[in-house]
């Protein structure tokens, strides 16, 4: 999606969600969290996202929603937020996509760019 | 290749924390174990991978602390090809240290603001439903903020040594694939937001003042909370410095005597033993010169303050000096005093970076350098949460044919125990009932050590502890799961 250069996107990657993207979340008016996904029986899934209720006790990582709510607490700020679940097909460690994979993630990626263009749901 | 073996969960080592306490006819505390189901698959992934892919893969042991497993494992690696210990280009070994130092920054920072100190400021007994970061907020937001910052500096710090936040491939064997371009120092040094090396520094003192507060007010519960006597284990620099990247392997007992001496840590399996256990799939090391019964040890902030001889920056050490007067000089077993260890350390961290900012060994050109090819390496490093030992044998065709890692958390397990069996008898025992606080009390006791079981819950986003109470007939009395 970086390499699309859409405007007045930014994009992040991070191996787990922490703290200090709830300041990240703060300065976007549009937030979408992507990850792979287990169990779905299409491509992929997009859905709304509202901040947490509550929060984990002990944990070094946070959920998205977690984190919305850490935007809101911190910051007064509650961007509209997604999340974007792309089927995964095999998680081995070291390998690269799938052919199913490859093909999910390129139908979800057309979605979000329509998306983060304008197109809503 | 070597046999290909599927194994899930996959992205991560797993684990589960589970305490069960037993109790006698009389609700008296008879046993009490801190289990872990830690899926050790990485030793086996990584097999029959070439040997410079391990840098990059086990990264994924671990969501919070991916770059001590990245550094151990490239050290481990600088042996392999022949360019061990003190054979590194001046620019690669610096540009690891502040990858490294960021990375105990930002661990240390978000372990001291986001887990534990709910537990200082709101209190052992408090909601849980706001006994976290959202209630910090609520008591004091300037305080959480600078959390957020001070977790999102050491991020940043990793992401212009390692190139990027997830999966950095900034150290390969025999080096560094990119030195520190001058605008990147100087974003650290004189950032137009604030979010200078200084700053974190500012930070770091206010953090340790603000412990020192609390310690002052509640000296029974942090000098007395689950403490006992213990070895402790860390890396020390030669001169006896605390160093984080790397040392000499030394030990001390409950006393201060010296039990292990300054050893190299090729030689760790002469030295370390590991004991295995049938309720438990963690395992559990131990000092061979001591036996299994006596030989464990902690490793962590606690440790390190232990066995180092002094910490070279200044206010760091100006704290170091303030807590060993603490303990006369002597070992600090008190478990609760890792926070005030890894605060110290915080600091320590903060003064290493802007050090090495200010060093133009970080601009040089020189990345890499290769030697003879070894059949093996053992690469150590300090984590956050203590030592850590990757052992690799690599085959003439480059490929990984053996690895044995030691993570901090395995490290610690007797430790760990030993906390949860302090809580069960001197909390617990005796009551029929486990409260929410008596629950809180032990995860406080594990928390001290910040394990990274965490870390394998990313699904869930919390880390699944569970206690249970079983009585004498070996009837669940009370569960609780959180």
């Amino acid at each position: 999606m970086r390499k699309r250069r859409l405007r007045g996107v930014d994009c992040d990657a991070n191996y787990q969600l922490n703290i200090e993207d709830a300041l990240a979340c703060a300065d976007h008016d549009v937030v979408v969290f992507v990850d792979a996904a287990r169990g779905l029986r299409r491509p992929f899934r997009f859905g709304r996202l509202e901040p947490a209720a509550g929060m984990p006790a002990m944990s070094h990582a946070l959920g998205p929603a977690q984190v919305l709510a850490l935007a809101a607490a911190l910051y007064d700020m509650k961007p509209e937020a997604w999340l974007l679940g792309i089927r995964g097909h095999s998680f081995a460690v070291g390998e690269g996509l799938t052919a199913r994979g490859e093909s999910d993630l390129g139908l979800a990626l057309e979605f979000l760019e329509a998306f983060l263009k304008g197109e809503r749901p | 290749m070597g046999k290909k073996i599927t194994i899930e969960p996959v992205t991560r080592v797993e684990g589960h924390g589970k305490v069960t306490i037993r109790l006698d006819d009389a609700g008296r505390v008879t046993e009490s174990r801190f289990h872990v189901v830690e899926f050790r698959g990485f030793e086996r992934f990584v097999q029959g991978r070439p040997y410079w892919e391990a840098p990059v893969l086990v990264q994924r042991l671990c969501g919070i602390c991916p770059v001590s497993h990245h550094l151990a494992a490239a050290k481990a690696m600088d042996v392999v090809v022949g360019t061990g210990p003190g054979k590194l280009p001046v620019t690669a070994e610096k540009m690891r240290r502040l990858m490294h130092y960021g990375q105990m920054f930002q661990s240390h920072a978000l372990h001291f603001f986001h887990l534990a100190s709910p537990d200082f400021l709101l209190g052992l007994d408090a909601d849980p439903a706001v006994r976290n970061v959202i209630g910090i907020i609520g008591l004091d937001k300037g305080l959480a903020t600078q959390a957020v910052l001070m977790r999102k500096f050491g991020q940043e710090i990793i992401l212009a040594t390692a190139g990027k936040k997830v999966h950095g491939t900034g150290a390969i064997p025999g080096g560094i694939n990119k030195n520190l371009a001058p605008e990147e120092r100087d974003r650290f040094l004189k950032s137009p937001d604030g979010l200078t090396v200084d700053r974190m520094i500012e930070w770091a003192r206010a953090a340790i003042e603000l412990f020192k507060g609390y310690h002052a007010k509640n000296k029974d519960l942090v000098d007395g909370f689950a403490a006992f006597p213990s070895n402790h284990l860390s890396l020390v620099r030669k001169d006896g410095a605390l160093d984080f990247y790397h040392g000499v392997l030394r030990a001390v007992d409950a006393d201060g005597r010296k039990v292990l001496g300054d050893v190299d840590y090729q030689d760790y399996l002469s030295y370390i033993g590991e004991e295995t256990r049938a309720w438990s799939y963690m395992k559990f090391p131990y000092l061979r010169s001591l036996g299994k019964a006596a030989g464990w040890y902690r490793v962590g902030p606690l440790a390190r303050l232990n066995t180092c001889d002094y910490i070279p920056s200044p206010l760091a050490q100006k704290e170091f000096e303030a807590y060993k007067a603490y303990t006369d000089g002597k070992p600090n077993n008190m478990s609760l005093h890792t926070h005030w260890a890894r605060l110290i350390e915080l600091l320590h961290a903060a003064e290493v970076i802007k050090e090495l900012l200010l060093d133009k060994d970080l601009q040089g050109g020189k990345l890499v350098r290769t030697g003879r090819r070894a059949p093996e390496g053992v690469g150590l490093i300090e984590a956050p949460r203590g030592t850590l030992f990757h052992h690799y044998r690599v085959s003439a065709d480059d490929q990984i044919t053996m690895a044995n890692l030691i993570v901090s958390t395995t490290n610690n397990n007797e430790s760990m125990n030993r906390a949860v069996d302090w809580v069960a008898r001197n909390v617990i025992s005796g009551r029929p009932e486990i409260t929410e606080g008596m629950l809180n009390r032990v995860e406080v006791a594990i928390r001290a050590y910040d394990p990274c079981l965490s870390c394998a819950t990313h699904a869930l986003g919390r880390m699944p502890l569970e206690v249970t109470l079983v009585d004498a007939a070996g009837r669940v009395r009370q569960r609780k799961v959180r």
